[in-house]
């Protein structure tokens, strides 16, 4: 198999997950109400451990430990999408990205489990769970607050025009696509992001929230290469402060 | 604006001596009871409440308040307003209950009598 | 995370029972002094629920606003596993918080009531979270030593009279057990690692000791107050007892780490009671009245966080709530 090709993948879930928890958890102790604020931190962990074992298969396949990968690389070398970096705003952008990205995420895991890269196979069995909950979490969230009041409902279709072109970054394909599609390790970004549209389409609908029209449609890309907002460096400079003081030490 | 070791309150730009409204009736919702379930074929028991405005997020909300450690098979929400129960005043309604041996399988000694009866008739083995 | 309940020394104390139904008081006391638990629709002087409301409301308000000082660490802490625990520990503050509230409210004290006393300023909160967590350190130390302090209060507590407020405890505590031995663990790593990081748990623990000794409150005058209030087993321990009980099992296991206690008059004494310098009582009034370090942070980012939530809570209102006290 391609070595390359997998790590590549790897490193942009791991990536994905490992921001995107870490932005979650910054509501913990301050959501907008208590029982609410213990749910988002709960997914805001499984996130951070999905990526956690994510790097450990890494780290099988010759990468540095988890940690030392986490947290002391630079933004240059982070393959997440620019969209999981971008900072919380209000409960309204928190949970639309959640929703969006967490589709995805659980198609991404949900295709995988058929990979014939049997570690990756075996970890998306293992969280579908953890996955299913997230997205049976964000599907209440927003159609509730889609059809809340006339606020709710301008700030979740706000907050969706937003993400939506950051959203569509998730997808920006690899230069290993092909390779691997045909060892049958991921179907492809492409294949997800349709699978993607069909699944939030009904839900947005229910929500009474409407999808940008497609010709504004325009993918941020540039995340999967090491190309981020001004919003990720000061993240990681935040996240590896206390790592940083001794990365050799024990913490 | 708050200038804070913790950096989340920082970037919030929060002011210090900022004032809100006080919170209104019903601003944190109604409460639905939760039972939790450990294993299949276990009963379900009643772990305690959240605040919910509907039955679907108070089910998520029990799940991650009330499941978050250990296992569970089943969660059930039902609002507050939705049990009745008896008065603690009522408890002596209760109170002969458990002196009604003869519902009770401890209320029928029949080896006693047995024993009796084979000592009187000599019947042994 | 808790000390103990902040009984105004100045409170008239002299008429607690006055007006009350004798029969109704009697049967009351009894079942209390057989062991048996009072649940929330049973009759109660009214001096028995205001305490505990008072008591559950400044333990709850405890809970939420202590993920504060700890949440300063949230976004930094060092590696995986410290990173998903701190998580873990805060959330579970929160989760305290909420299942305290639920408690008071059986009471009769709806928690936007709680609330709103919190952010005003009119309810307490245990003390200790008014002071900042300057370094990584003051997060493990905190989870370690005002959690432990905190368990021994709430031990205590759980054998209490009121059943929501232990059924609760009983929850509670096992999740302390968690906050503590991950607390220890933190602790023992900086301790037992590099010169830096002893530096900074010594440091740590150097400016949390007198926070600490604040903990469990002022000796408690001897008032017949203080007396019902134990009769009633609203309050469990004196704050004397407390203390002894945390310096004793605590205080070992920090020297055993090669830690100084910054008291040079700490000792056991002939009678195995600890002598320390008495804490500087003052301060810790001067703190509860809004005069400690980070009071006004507090209640501002407590004020903050309602508010912006607020658009959230009002747009999934269902038009036919209503509210009714929780059973239990």
């Amino acid at each position: 198999m391609n070595q390359d090709a997998i790590k590549e993948l790897l490193y942009k879930m791991a990536d994905d997950l490992l921001i995107l928890g870490h932005r979650n958890s910054e509501w913990t102790g301050l959501g907008p109400i208590l029982e609410e604020d213990i749910a988002f931190s709960s997914m805001a962990q499984d996130k951070i451990g999905q990526s956690q074992a994510l790097f450990e298969i890494l780290h099988s396949l010759g990468e540095q430990e988890p940690d030392i990968v986490a947290f002391m690389r630079n933004a240059n070398q982070f393959h997440n999408s620019q969209f999981v970096e971008l900072p919380n705003g209000e409960y309204d952008f928190s949970t639309i990205r959640h929703f969006l990205f967490d589709h995805a995420d659980q198609l991404r895991f949900e295709m995988l489990s058929n990979s014939l890269f049997e570690p990756l196979a075996k970890l998306s069995r293992k969280i579908k769970g953890e996955l299913k909950y997230h997205v049976f979490h964000a599907n209440i969230w927003v159609t509730k607050l889609g059809n809340g009041n006339e606020e709710s409902h301008s700030r979740m279709q706000n907050a969706l025009n937003e993400c939506w072109n950051f959203a569509l970054g998730i997808f920006e394909e690899s230069q290993f696509e092909r390779q691997l599609i045909e060892e049958k390790i991921f179907e492809g970004e492409v294949e997800l992001k349709k699978r993607w549209l069909e699944n939030i389409s009904g839900i947005l609908e229910k929500a009474n929230l409407k999808i940008p029209n497609t010709n504004t449609w325009q993918a941020i890309n540039g995340g999967r290469q090491g190309k981020h907002t001004p919003n990720l460096q000061p993240l990681l400079d935040e996240m590896s402060e206390v790592f940083k003081i001794d990365a050799s030490a024990e913490w | 604006m708050i200038k804070s070791l913790d950096p989340r309150v920082t970037r919030s730009e929060i002011d210090l001596n900022n004032s809100i409204d006080p919170l209104k009736d019903l601003d944190q919702w109604e409460t639905y009871e939760a039972f939790h379930q450990k294993k299949r074929g276990e009963q379900h028991i009643h772990v305690g409440i959240v605040h919910a405005p509907n039955p679907e997020m108070a089910l998520l909300f029990a799940k991650d308040q009330y499941g978050r450690r250990g296992i569970t098979a089943n969660i059930w929400v039902v609002k507050t307003a939705h049990i009745f129960m008896t008065e603690y005043d009522d408890q002596d309604i209760f109170e002969t209950t458990p002196e009604k041996i003869y519902r009770e399988a401890g209320g029928y000694k029949v080896m006693e009598k047995i024993n009796k009866y084979r000592k009187e008739t000599k019947i042994s083995k | 995370m808790y000390g103990n309940a902040y009984i105004d020394p100045n409170e008239k104390s002299n008429s607690i029972t006055d007006g009350e139904d004798i029969q109704k008081l009697n049967a009351f006391e009894s079942r209390i002094s057989n062991g048996e638990k009072i649940e929330p629709k049973d009759w109660m002087p009214k001096e028995y629920r205001k305490q505990l409301v008072r008591m559950i409301e400044q333990h709850a308000h405890s809970e939420i606003i202590g993920a504060l000082p700890e949440g300063t660490w949230i976004t930094r802490a060092p590696g995986f596993r410290r990173k998903l625990a701190l998580m873990a520990k805060v959330q579970d503050e929160v989760g305290h918080a909420q299942l305290l509230y639920s408690a008071a409210e059986t009471l009769g004290k709806s928690r936007e009531a709680m609330i709103n006393d919190l952010i005003t300023g009119k309810s307490k909160y245990s003390n200790v979270f008014n002071y900042p967590a300057y370094t990584w350190a003051d997060a493990c130390i905190i989870a370690w030593l005002i959690d432990a302090g905190a368990i021994i209060n709430q031990v205590a507590n759980a054998k209490g009279s009121y059943g929501p407020y232990c059924r609760a405890l009983d929850r509670i505590c096992v999740e302390e057990s968690f906050h503590l031995k991950y607390g220890h663990d933190n602790v023992v790593t900086l301790a037992t690692g590099s010169k830096i990081q002893r530096e900074m748990v010594q440091a740590a623990l150097n400016r949390w000791w007198p926070p600490i000794m604040h903990f469990f409150g002022p000796s408690d005058k001897i008032s017949l107050h203080t007396e019902i209030l134990m009769k009633w087993k609203v309050k469990m321990a004196t704050n004397d007892d407390m203390r002894q009980q945390f310096l004793n099992m605590y205080v070992p296991k920090i020297w055993d780490l090669g830690l100084t206690v910054p008291d040079s008059k700490l000792m056991k004494n002939n009678e195995n009671k600890w002598e320390y310098t008495e804490p500087d009582w003052d301060e810790f009034k001067r703190v509860i009245n809004g005069g400690g370090p980070c009071n006004a942070e507090r209640l501002a980012v407590r004020r903050n966080a309602e508010e912006r939530g607020r658009w959230v809570r009002q747009a999934l209102l269902a038009k036919d709530s209503k509210y009714l006290i929780p059973l239990a």
